[in-house]
């Protein structure tokens, strides 16, 4: 009877355990016989996208699994420097904007796209030039353009109308008069509500970017090309004098803005700014956080940043990648994106009309004015170091109240910042001499 | 026959163990030497050596010149609050070892110092925040000017130094609570009979002879002060666009030009720069130390 009991004991256990492994087994055959792809993309919003792109492949691919990894851009910046050098495993789309991306094709670390694909990217219909040039290196196409980053004002219309302000402003004077009149204050007569939200403070090259946006409506720029593929800087000048001067006089003689106060689309969002300057993204934001919130959106003065991003494909044997990369820039797809993420779409000839119809704020970033000028960030290896080491000059002028008033001081800080641009472009081989 | 077994027996048995502490220890160390002297981009096939112009472009940079001043006042910084306020807490928390609330005074000391790192730092971001942090609530309260603590660039250096040192101060606690246990009560005993009293005993007796410790607790204190990162980002960081003022350290700097401009060659020569500053300090330690022993 016990000798029963224990026969019965390990052909249960013998049972058990064949039924593990057998599920083990089957389990690995499954998932080798599934294709995966992984999404690394520099902005959390878009993880919504690239899952709404997978689900429209499983028709085709119905075993597809796709893991869509999305994290702050910084991060994911780091993270392709470090998965694309140590050779990451499996198929991967990558979001880099054309910018950053130059950095590894000059060093062959991403494929090209195949035939396909780059007839898809090269053909006219699709995608304007500019748009195909920053997805290719050489003449060779290496991405698929996606989204653009592209700058407009924000401006809440219930504060404009207890300002009396009817229309945003048309000059870069106008902006900083505004800024006067919405700026709302305590008894004491400090600022409780910034009247234009200004990037101050914090790390990184956005505050770099942002002045960059400001000093273009003077004609300005951080750099610029010389020729031979070969940058200079270029804004120890006019240009940039009046845009820091505005900074300055924002802060300490306007004083309709401060480092502390709250600032950039939260701000915006909770009402404790009048106005700032945005990409399309902030309409998708407004929408989930701050619904009932009343503002429009207008063009900048000249013009705006354009800053591509496109998806490239790292891995052996790719083609589940680029078919993933086509299939985001499908109309339904990048419709989709507009409408619930605000990213602007890259693609040409798709009909737009029934989210801008829907979202009267989308106007400003699609119909700008005759004329209206786009720059985007020179594609040059030390950009990033370039704009990082600007913008911590920059924080430095910001905190300076003798500036304010002392036109020789800031010529003498602007020099000073773009001579290190300089040296940084010399070590790198590319200042135009 | 038998010294000569047993000495290769030792050496093979330890042997792994060398082999893994100079794998995960001292290669890397090497490792980060050799960098220093190459144009390493992390990106690049091209790797030229360099010699020492990365060292030489170090002293002309003036983020980097930045990033060394404020993380010595930092380091030095925690250094100054945290031993002085640790003898005297764990002075405090000794001498009432029999309250019944010692192991709560204990706990609550050392806390902060295995709290994790990143919600600690926002609290305290919030504390200092200017405008909602009850900070600047208790200074209008009694008729001080508010403070804008994380934009100031003296007071963001200060902030950094206030959180470091609550931080420390619970392991210093502790390893001062061991050095007074092991204390001689007969000294104490002998110094209250001749009529001292609690604070010249502490003066006297306790601060001299804890010096081993405190040279210890110094050293360990300075050394995790110049790897000052989290504190500094997490204070400068936010959602979006309003962080703080971003004070400069030197890890900062070395992820910075690491993995953003992608130049480990020049990072490394930064955290060479970094290693000579740990190891003289540790050399001031062995040698203070010695000196003690001789006397």
């Amino acid at each position: 009877m016990k000798n029963a009991s224990v026969k019965t004991r390990i052909s249960t256990r013998a049972l058990l355990m064949g039924t593990a492994f057998g599920t083990a087994l089957l389990s690995g055959l499954s998932s080798a016989s599934a294709e995966t792809l992984t999404v690394w993309s520099g902005y959390p919003e878009m993880a919504p996208f690239y899952e709404h792109v997978a689900q429209g492949l499983k028709a085709s691919h119905p075993d597809l699994d796709v893991k869509v990894e999305a994290i702050a851009l910084r991060e994911h910046e780091k993270r392709v420097a470090l998965g694309l050098t140590g050779g990451q495993e499996g198929i991967t789309v990558i979001e880099l904007s054309g910018s950053t991306a130059t950095r590894y094709l000059e060093n062959s670390l991403l494929p090209e796209a195949p035939d396909d694909v780059a007839a898809f990217v090269k053909d006219p219909k699709n995608f304007d030039k500019f748009f195909s040039d920053t997805a290719s290196y050489d003449g060779t196409v290496y991405g698929v353009p996606l989204f653009r980053g592209q700058g407009a004002l924000y401006y809440n219309t219930d504060m404009f109308k207890a300002a009396g302000l009817t229309e945003p402003p048309k000059t870069m004077e106008d902006y900083s008069k505004y800024a006067e009149k919405l700026t709302k204050r305590d008894a004491s007569g400090k600022a409780t509500v910034s009247g234009w939200s200004l990037r101050l403070s914090g790390g990184g090259q956005g505050i770099a970017e942002k002045f960059w946006i400001n000093m273009h409506q003077y004609g300005g720029a951080i750099l610029v090309p010389a020729g031979d593929g070969k940058w200079k800087a270029d804004f120890a000048n006019e240009a940039g004098r009046k845009a820091l001067k505005q900074y300055l006089e924002n802060i300490y003689t306007l004083k309709t803005v401060t480092p502390e106060m709250p600032a950039d689309a939260d701000a915006f969002e909770r009402g404790q700014t009048a106005m700032f300057i945005r990409e399309s993204w902030v309409i998708g934001d407004i929408a989930k956080k701050a619904p009932d919130l009343k503002y429009a959106t207008a063009p900048l003065p000249k013009g705006s940043i354009a800053l591509p991003t496109n998806l490239y494909v790292a891995g052996d044997d790719a083609d589940i990648g680029w078919e993933f990369a086509k299939a985001a820039s499908s109309p339904e797809n990048l419709v989709w994106l507009l409408e619930n993420v605000g990213w602007l779409p890259n693609r040409s000839g798709v009909d737009y009309s029934s989210v801008t119809a829907k979202q009267p704020a989308f106007a400003a970033f699609v119909n700008y004015p005759q004329g209206y000028e786009f720059f985007t960030l020179p594609s040059i290896g030390p950009i990033e170091e370039i704009l990082t080491r600007v913008a911590a000059q920059l924080v430095v002028a910001f905190g300076d109240a003798s500036m304010a008033t002392d036109d020789a001081k800031i010529n003498a800080f602007l020099k000073k910042a773009s001579d290190e641009v300089n040296t940084i472009l010399d070590r790198e081989g590319l200042l135009a001499k | 026959m038998l010294k000569r077994k047993r000495f290769i027996f030792a050496i093979l048995a330890i042997l792994p163990t060398l082999a893994i502490f100079a794998y995960v220890r001292l290669y890397p160390i090497a490792d980060t030497l050799r960098l220093s002297l190459f144009k390493w981009d992390i990106l690049s096939r091209n790797k030229p050596f360099i010699g020492l112009a990365n060292f030489r472009e170090l002293t002309g940079d003036h983020l980097f010149l930045d990033a060394l001043v404020n993380t010595t006042i930092i380091a030095f910084g925690v250094l100054f609050l945290t031993i002085p306020m640790a003898l005297v807490i764990a002075a405090l928390i000794f001498h009432r070892t029999r309250s019944r609330m010692a192991g709560f005074y204990e706990t609550a000391v050392f806390i902060p110092h295995v709290v994790s790192l990143v919600p600690a730092a926002m609290a305290w971001k919030w504390i200092f925040d200017a405008r909602l942090g009850p900070l600047n609530a208790l200074l209008d309260f009694f008729g001080i000017p508010m403070q804008n603590w994380l934009f100031d660039p003296v007071l963001s250096v200060i902030c950094i130094i206030v959180l470091c040192s609550w931080q420390a101060l619970g392991y210093a606690v502790l390893i001062y609570i061991v050095g007074f246990k092991n204390l001689p009560v007969s000294l104490y005993e002998a110094a209250k009979l001749d009529g001292a009293s609690g604070p010249q005993s502490f003066w006297h007796l306790s601060i001299p002879m804890l010096k081993p410790i405190t040279l210890y607790v110094s050293v360990v204190t300075l050394v995790s002060g110049f790897n000052v990162y989290a504190q500094a980002f997490v204070l400068a960081s936010d959602a979006q666009g309003a962080p703080g003022r971003q004070v400069r350290v030197l890890v900062l700097d070395m992820l910075e030009n690491s993995f953003r401009n992608y130049r480990v060659g020049y990072a490394a020569s930064e955290a060479v720069v970094l290693l000579v500053i740990v190891l003289v300090l540790t050399l001031i330690q062995f040698s203070m130390l010695r000196e003690r022993g001789r006397a």
